[in-house]
């Protein structure tokens, strides 16, 4: 298997509920992530895009299938997969009564990032992500923008080769999310492996070189945008992801007769 | 498995070190859980120590007032003043002497009640005597219906029939009246002594009195050794209530935090291990609550040093090195056991607020054990010795004595260690389950509140109750008397908690209560298994009397006194304790407990879980055990019948069957049954479940077990 990679094999996670029973929140996912590619996972709430990314990052154990991030796959080596990963979502919150450098120093070293060049990586993640002037206050002290840009440098402090961003940008302004979206791009360029998931068409439009179009846990369509324009008729990310998913609803209208859109989350 | 050094020690070292740089960083937790204390003991001591003192100047320096009737009032004139004289002459070692002043008047009884005066000194001859007592009883049971009391306390000095008698009339609830009875009874007491020496002298007594012979006692244990028997009683449950302070205040933030906070999940995502985070905040929780307990300790022995509070006369304790380092050894589980504990509790919360409903009980159940060391005739040569925290708490009495058995302290040593181990694969375990994380969002039941949510919370409902049935019977038990708990415990906590749980979330009341009809064969199996159960709860209240908490004989008979009374007719004491027990109980915990409890564990759950907080509910040591077997068999007969109907006749016959032979007498000095009878029993209970199983009707709407390899 090549280095740097997420492959995705026949990934699934069933939930039970006492009353419900059987959730399958993801149901046979299969994708590839190469270095220095952005992947999209596109799909409404509740389709199980964070379900996937958390498998992913070994927060949750899959139900079957397999993946493999860096060489590691992720039930029988769940460190080694880790320190391979950074994970930001907007779930991920930040120590508040730690300053910003020391959140920076702090994760470099659960991540294991060798000891003896800490100092140097924090240094240079300081110089980048403009937060030398505030380093020293707490977190509790900045602002969301000052906070963003720390979460940010947290995730990649240990200079990970795959990077997952699940909805990074929801509850940011304009100006924070296009931020976001800049960096993203600068990691990509680097070489990065990135894995992000959004349910807002324009940002995948504009930051995906992949999209995965994923709903009631299944992959409906893989391709690039150009490739989804050209098998679907539509221009728009959003044209093509309701024509895919209204295919899906409608088969099963037909077959159970009954149609169900915009579900409540199904898993955790 | 929670190994200090796996792993990589430089990660292990960060996650701990900076989980106490985030905790010392707070400082308002810092300021009001270690400061504040420190600052408040000597102020409080002080306080205390001043109020102490000059209530006791106060009565000391008050002059106390009496008045003096009946129809032997010139002879108790003449006693009391030479009792006063002795008062006056030979004050007291540890007090000045108190001042009397005749205010004898015409209702002397009526002054009393009004507090004009503080002691009734009645000079009586015996037939008056008698008179008045026969006069009293009359107007005693007169009274019984309406619930009046005396306010007055009564003590008799030499009832010694022909002689005659001083009576002193007092109020106990007013610090001067019981002083003034108290002194003046003593000086009454020793006057006899000099009047009946002098009757012994004048009627040609061959010797003085005082040489017939005298009794000394004297103590053959040193100082040492009685310092540590005292200290040895109290030090396991003190250590234990700091230890568990002081952790709180890491374990809090050290999961339910990072839950509320959201970081949980940016720690879970990194390159740390679970064993390495929670090995590191075990560690820390052990850390600070050992700090904290040190902090205390050093605070109350400066406190000591500077006088703020002293110790008892000739105290002493002598602890060689090696009984220092076998405490040491003693306690290393149990910090482990209770940190781990603290962490389970911090992950199984949400929220920091669950964390502090939860704490209270986890508190109380290290702490019950822990007493272990206080209760009367234990000793490590028993079962205690293998259960946990208990078994430490006596073997630490015992070195703090200089007696023990090596083999019963490496037995307590182990169960505990033991426990600490299981805490800490649970805890690690927790760690690792998905719950962790997704209890943290919120889920459909929060979405949908009501009856969805009820599961969720029954367990807290019940720890309120509880906690308000404990107050109740620790503040006014003694006031409410029979009747009155039944009204407050029963109906009010028990019937008035469920109606309030049924309206809160909505439930439907023939399905939280489980009103159902039953197969007839069901009551024949009632009939078979109540008394058959009884039977083997004697037989398991023998075991636990005999091998875990041995009872003494008195506190048997005070409990049986206080059940059954002396004055309440059968009829009532069948429908106090064993109807309204009966209906009202079962209400409560075989109905809307086991009701919400059905989604959350299995049928064996349900049954130890029930059985287990219907223990907890008796609030008695030595009736946890028995009570919570009854609770869980009845459990077992609710989730077979789907219906509360039969465990109610049940449960209200097997009250009847403890409660009609020992009101009527009918008991046997010696409680053991026979052994072929706890056989039949067995054999009764077991025809029971098998009646039951051919005609059952399962509980509806139980929880769905999850295939394998889901988590639910």
């Amino acid at each position: 298997m090549k280095l740097s990679t997420v492959h995705v094999q026949d990934l699934r996670k069933t939930f039970w509920d006492e009353s419900r029973g059987e959730i399958r929140a993801v149901d046979g996912l299969d994708f590839d992530c190469r270095p220095g590619e952005i992947f999209g996972l596109l799909g409404a709430n509740g389709a199980g895009k964070t379900t996937t990314l958390r498998m992913l990052a070994t927060i949750l154990k899959p139900t079957g299938g397999q993946a493999y991030l860096n060489g590691h796959e992720v039930t029988a080596e769940p460190e080694a997969v880790r320190r391979s990963l950074g994970f930001y979502s907007a779930s991920t919150a930040l120590y508040p009564r730690l300053t910003a450098r020391e959140t920076l120093e702090f994760f470099a070293r659960v991540n294991r990032f060798p000891a003896d060049k800490v100092a140097e990586r924090v240094e240079t993640l300081v110089e980048r992500f403009g937060i030398s002037e505030y380093q020293g206050a707490r977190v509790e002290k900045l602002s969301s923008g000052m906070k963003q840009k720390v979460s940010i440098a947290r995730t990649v402090v240990h200079d990970p080769p795959i990077l997952i961003f699940d909805e990074p940008t929801v509850g940011l302004d304009v100006m924070a999310a296009l931020e976001m979206q800049r960096v993203i791009r600068e990691l990509r360029d680097e070489g990065k492996c990135i894995i992000f998931s959004t349910h807002i068409m324009s940002e995948a439009e504009r930051l995906c070189d992949r999209i995965g179009v994923i709903h009631r846990g299944r992959l409906l369509a893989l391709g690039t945008l150009d490739e989804h324009r050209e098998r679907t008729g539509q221009h728009y990310l959003e044209d093509i992801f309701v024509h895919e998913v209204m295919a899906v609803e409608d088969d099963l209208k037909e077959s159970t007769g009954i149609g169900a859109t915009g579900e409540l989350e199904a898993g955790p | 498995m929670i190994i200090w050094g796996s792993g990589d020690r430089g990660v292990f070292a960060t996650l701990f070190l900076y989980e106490i740089k985030r905790l010392l960083r707070y400082r308002r937790v810092i300021l009001i859980a270690v400061v504040a204390p420190l600052l408040l003991y000597p102020v409080m001591i002080f306080i205390l120590r001043r109020v102490d003192q000059s209530e006791a100047r106060r009565l000391d320096e008050a002059i106390y007032e009496y008045a003096l009737t009946g129809d032997e009032a010139g002879w108790g004139r003449a006693v009391l003043a030479k009792a006063l004289a002795l008062e006056l002459d030979q004050p007291g070692e540890d007090h000045v002497h108190v001042h009397f002043e005749d205010r004898s008047g015409l209702d002397a009884e009526a002054m009393l009640q009004e507090g004009q005066i503080h002691v009734l000194v009645e000079a009586l001859s015996s037939e008056e005597y008698e008179r008045i007592r026969a006069e009293e009883d009359v107007d005693s049971a007169d009274s019984q219906g309406g619930g009046s009391s005396d306010a007055g306390g009564t003590q008799v000095v030499d009832v010694d029939l022909p002689l005659r008698i001083i009576r002193l009339k007092y109020r106990a609830q007013s610090d001067f009246s019981r002083t003034a009875a108290d002194r003046l009874r003593e000086r009454l007491v020793e006057v006899r002594g000099l009047m009946r020496d002098s009757v012994y002298r004048a009627g040609g007594f061959p010797v003085e009195p005082a040489q017939v012979g005298t009794v000394v006692t004297e103590n053959l244990a040193s100082p040492e050794k009685e310092g540590g028997a005292v200290l040895g009683l109290a030090l396991t449950p003190f250590l234990l209530l700091l230890m568990l302070t002081g952790g709180s205040i890491m374990a809090v933030d050290a999961i339910s935090g990072e839950k509320e906070r959201g970081t949980l999940e940016t720690l879970l995502a990194t390159g740390a291990s679970r064993t390495e985070i929670v090995s590191a905040k075990q560690l820390a929780i052990i850390v600070v609550g050992v700090a904290v307990a040190v902090i205390n300790i050093l605070n109350l022995l400066l406190y000591l040093v500077l006088g703020l509070f002293q110790l008892p006369e000739n105290f002493a304790v002598s602890l060689s090195l090696l009984d220092l380092v076998l405490l040491l050894v003693l306690f290393l589980p149990l910090t482990v056991l209770i940190s781990n504990a603290l962490l389970l509790l911090s992950g199984y919360a949400k929220s920091y607020k669950e964390y502090q409903i939860y704490f209270f009980p986890l508190l109380l159940a290290f702490l019950a054990p822990s007493v272990a060391g206080v209760l009367p005739g234990m000793d490590l040569h028993s079962a205690v010795a293998l259960v946990p925290v208990a078994g430490i708490s006596v073997a630490v009495r015992e070195i703090m004595l200089g007696e023990y058995d090596w083999i019963f302290l490496v037995l307590a040593q182990i169960s505990t260690s033991l426990a600490a181990l299981w805490a800490a694969r649970l805890t690690e375990r927790t760690l690792s389950t998905e719950r962790l994380i997704s209890h943290a969002d919120l889920d459909e039941a929060d979405l949908l509140g009501g009856p969805a949510l009820f599961p969720r919370h029954v367990l807290r409902w019940f720890g309120v109750m509880w906690v308000v049935f404990l107050l109740i019977s620790l503040w006014f038990g003694q006031e409410l008397g029979l009747r009155g708990q039944v009204a407050v415990n029963l109906v009010g906590i028990f019937l008035g908690g469920s109606i309030l749980m049924i309206r809160h979330y909505r439930l439907d009341v023939r399905e939280a209560f489980a009103l159902r009809r039953v197969h007839p064969a069901v009551w024949l199996a009632v009939v078979i298994g109540a008394p058959a159960g009884y039977v083997l709860g004697i037989g398991l209240a023998g075991l636990v009397n005999t091998y875990l908490f041995p009872v003494p004989q008195n506190v048997l008979e005070a409990f049986g006194d206080v059940m059954l009374g002396n004055d309440i007719p059968l009829w009532q004491l069948i429908l106090f304790l064993s109807i309204m027990p009966g209906v009202l109980e079962e209400l409560a915990f075989r109905g809307v407990l086991l009701h919400g409890l059905r989604k959350i564990v299995g049928p064996v759950g349900i049954c130890l879980v029930v059985g287990a907080i219907f223990g907890i509910f008796h609030v008695s040591l030595f009736r946890l055990i028995p009570t919570a077997y009854l609770g869980a068999l009845l459990a077992a007969v609710v989730l077979l019948t789907g219906s509360i109907f039969p465990v109610m006749v049940w449960h209200a016959a097997s009250n009847a069957i403890a409660l009609v032979p020992a009101y009527l007498g009918w008991v046997s000095e010696d409680p053991a049954l026979p052994g072929w009878i706890y056989g039949a029993a067995v054999l009764a209970l077991a025809v029971t479940f098998w009646i039951l199983w051919l005609v059952r009707r399962p509980y509806p709407g139980l929880r769905k077990t999850p295939p394998p390899g889901l988590e639910s």
